[in-house]
């Protein structure tokens, strides 16, 4: 009976061996598949989006007349029209010469990485190149790598100007932070979920904020002013603010209502009005966002701005998130002071070959194979019992791995390693004191081995295990990976050895 | 058994000190060695519109680029373009290869429309910078931890005496391989990784003896 109990738990684990360390086929359209899930590799494993900023020589020609002004003109002017007129054309470089130097070479370089940490990229390699400002960025290949890369060498220059004289009157300068939020909309059964991108000023910002919104308020126009419609700037991505909108979660929703939108083109709808409101532009890198006026000063030094429209289909409602996310990215974390262009995007697969895995695996094998020698040859039969039991255990811990998702990087491989070398550790120290109580050991006597040996091994691991803790919760994943790696050898070494290992000691000292 | 111990300790610190010293000199006189992918290097990519195997090309850049340490990487999902990276690569070298490649291969690749880009180093600081927070906090925790639980070794004595096993394991380590001229590239974290938790596995066990030596001593 015991015999059968042995073999039925080494079958067992050579059943599940087979499955961890060679998989399932299935044979699928003529070709075998392996049914079991695939690890989930990290990109220093797998390989990266590599990509190459480059800062942009472009020249833009401008026309000026005689004062030094510059021109705007629709139509292309020749060289015989301009000199008729007394313009000149000057060429301008997108990026001037001044800004040209090493300490904004490596403000870009913070701004990305601040982008980056904000879009919510765990993982990256940025560098920078000091004589010409060429910056490589190296991301992991997922759905977002595009969206973010689109994102991250975007100017950002935010500006708020004066719709007529196009003065700017609040700049990047003037921002402390940027934040996304949603809350539900409308009063009546047609409900829905608008985004607001949240732009908080500074104590600077803050009073010209005031200063603007007092001076191009709709209010403090014209008392006969009596409607104002709230219009949508369909034209941009940013739509205007309801009239009717309450917010949820937020505390800032004070200022919601104070941002009156009007179209381009349509103006206001006065019943009695005698003149226009003085209306502000919002621009992020020269693209108008929307053209407003205020209702009333603001003084919160906040103001939201709905993102897209209120919506109840989860599908446009995280489209409008991501957008404001990007847009908070973007103008959130400063402006870059070099225009970028992008000059080489492409995936570059790791440097470490099949071979160099195939040799690390090698290794391994004869590793504990040579461990799992020397258990026999100390503790004959209970020390080859423990030699299954240990490859067992290695068979369930890939299987773990790549069922709970952990996604694997250079460290996490280096965890697994570390896991094996403590559940070899943690079965030495049980064979040792089971040896120890006596040469044929009896039931209670492994039983006595096993709480000394567990006591003894975790008290010793508690900071490794604090450590561990610490890194699952960290936000960058190749520190995470590790952490959630070791987190779910740790379980296991304490789980498996006690049901497996030694309910195979205790069967074979019962006999 | 005693004076033994101490000889031992002594010697301990005596070989841990001339390493500091030695990998602190090596800092300061020829800095870290860092391995390819973080150094300032020169990188050629070839489109070879079929698979390729590394070790194919491993074999001409061994020819080209003799006695240079050199990268091999598969470029894009297809893997049918390659991107040759290396300390330095002249414009007879990238000629070479190309020739040497549409030989291979049989393309037909024109060394003038392949540029050699210039990759810029990355700073030893950066590569480090992620790991700082985590690491500081990991421990900071465990020092509380071995506070409370060592309270009767003397709390501030073994807070002390952790953190600075902990710091002067990682400066070992960061010596050695200033002193072995060991590359710092993908292996250099997770072997500080495993130093930094072998150190505290070291900690935890002297500790868990004293405690129960001093029980012992109690107990009498």
């Amino acid at each position: 009976m015991k015999k059968i109990k042995i073999l039925t738990i080494i079958l067992a684990i050579i059943l599940i061996s087979m499955v961890g360390f060679v998989g399932v086929y299935v044979k699928e359209q003529n070709r075998m598949e392996n049914q079991v899930k695939d690890y989930s590799l990290l990109s220093n494993l797998s390989g990266e989006r590599t990509v190459r900023l480059t800062v942009n020589k472009d020249s833009e020609e401008i026309i000026k007349d005689a004062e030094g002004n510059v021109v705007e003109t629709e139509e292309e002017l020749t060289d015989e029209q301009l000199a008729e007129k007394g313009y000149t054309k000057e060429s301008v470089p997108n990026n001037s010469q001044e800004v040209l130097n090493v300490d904004n070479y490596n403000k870009t370089k913070e701004v990305i990485e601040k982008r980056l940490k904000r879009l919510g990229v765990q993982e990256y390699e940025i560098t920078v190149d000091e004589n010409t400002g060429d910056i490589i960025l190296r991301l992991p290949e997922n759905s977002n790598t595009d969206t973010i890369i689109s994102n991250i060498y975007t100017v950002g220059k935010f500006e708020i100007v004066d719709s007529e004289t196009e003065e700017v009157l609040i700049n990047n300068d003037d921002i402390k932070d940027v934040s996304v939020m949603y809350g539900s909309t409308g009063t009546t059964a047609s409900t829905g979920t608008s985004v607001y991108l949240q732009i908080e000023f500074n104590k600077e910002g803050t009073k010209k904020l005031e200063t603007v919104s007092t001076t191009y308020s709709s209010n403090s126009v014209d008392s006969n002013t009596t409607e104002t419609n709230t219009a949508e700037t369909n034209s941009t991505n940013t739509n205007s603010t309801d009239a009717n909108t309450t917010t949820e979660n937020t505390t800032a929703n004070e200022s919601t209502d104070n941002t009156t939108n009007t179209e381009n083109t349509a103006g206001t709808d006065d019943s009695s009005t005698t003149s226009e409101p003085k209306e502000v532009t919002l621009r992020i890198d020269d693209t108008e966002m929307m053209t407003t006026s205020f209702d009333e000063p603001m003084r919160t030094g906040k103001m939201q701005l709905t993102v897209g429209t209120s919506t109840t289909d989860t599908s446009t409602l995280n489209d409008n998130l991501n957008r404001a996310s990007n847009i908070a990215a973007i103008i959130g974390e400063g402006n870059l002071p070099i225009e970028y262009d992008v000059t080489s995007n492409e995936y570059i697969l790791t440097d470490i070959t099949e071979q160099q895995v195939l040799y690390v695996l090698i290794a391994i094998l004869i590793i504990a194979s040579l461990g799992i020698l020397v258990w026999i040859f100390r503790f004959k039969l209970m020390g080859l019992l423990s030699g299954f039991a240990y490859i067992g255990l290695a068979a369930i811990y890939l299987l773990i791995i790549r069922y709970t998702n952990v996604a694997i990087s250079l460290e996490g491989a280096y965890g697994i390693l570390v896991i094996l070398i403590l559940n070899y550790i943690f079965i030495n120290m049980l064979l040792k004191k089971i040896k120890n109580q006596s040469k044929k050991p009896t039931k209670e006597e492994v039983n006595i081995a096993e709480k000394e040996t567990f006591k003894e091994f975790f008290i010793k691991i508690v900071p490794i295990c604090i450590a561990i803790v610490v890194f699952c919760f960290i936000q960058w994943t190749p520190i995470s990976s590790f952490g959630m790696v070791m987190f779910w050898g740790i379980a296991l070494i304490a789980i498996y050895n006690y049901i497996v290992t030694d309910s195979l000691l205790k069967i074979k000292a019962d006999k | 058994m005693e004076q033994l111990r101490k000889n031992k300790n002594k010697i301990l610190i005596i070989l841990i000190a001339i390493i500091l010293i030695a990998g602190i000199a090596m800092i300061v006189i020829r800095g870290f060695n860092f391995e390819l992918k973080y150094q300032n290097t020169q990188r050629v990519e070839m489109y070879l519109k079929q698979e390729f195997n590394v070790s194919d090309i491993k074999n001409i850049t061994n020819e080209v680029l003799a006695g240079q340490t050199v990268m091999i990487q598969k470029v894009e999902v297809y893997e049918d373009m390659v991107a040759i990276t290396s300390n330095q690569i002249t414009d007879e070298q990238k000629t070479n290869l190309v020739q040497k490649i549409n030989e291979k291969y049989g393309t037909e690749l024109n060394a003038d429309e392949i540029q050699i880009e210039n990759i810029p180093h990355t700073r030893g600081r950066d590569i480090i910078k992620p790991y700082l927070i985590p690491f500081a906090l990991a421990t900071g925790i465990i020092l509380v931890y071995v506070a409370i639980r060592y309270r009767k070794l003397g709390a501030v004595k073994v807070i002390l005496k952790t953190a600075i096993i902990l710091v002067v394991a990682e400066a070992v380590l960061a010596s050695v391989i200033a002193i072995t001229r060991l590359p710092i590239g993908k292996t250099t974290i997770p072997l500080a990784i495993a130093v930094y938790l072998l150190t505290l596995v070291c900690i935890t066990s002297s500790l868990e003896n004293k405690l129960k030596i001093n029980a012992k001593k109690e107990e009498k």
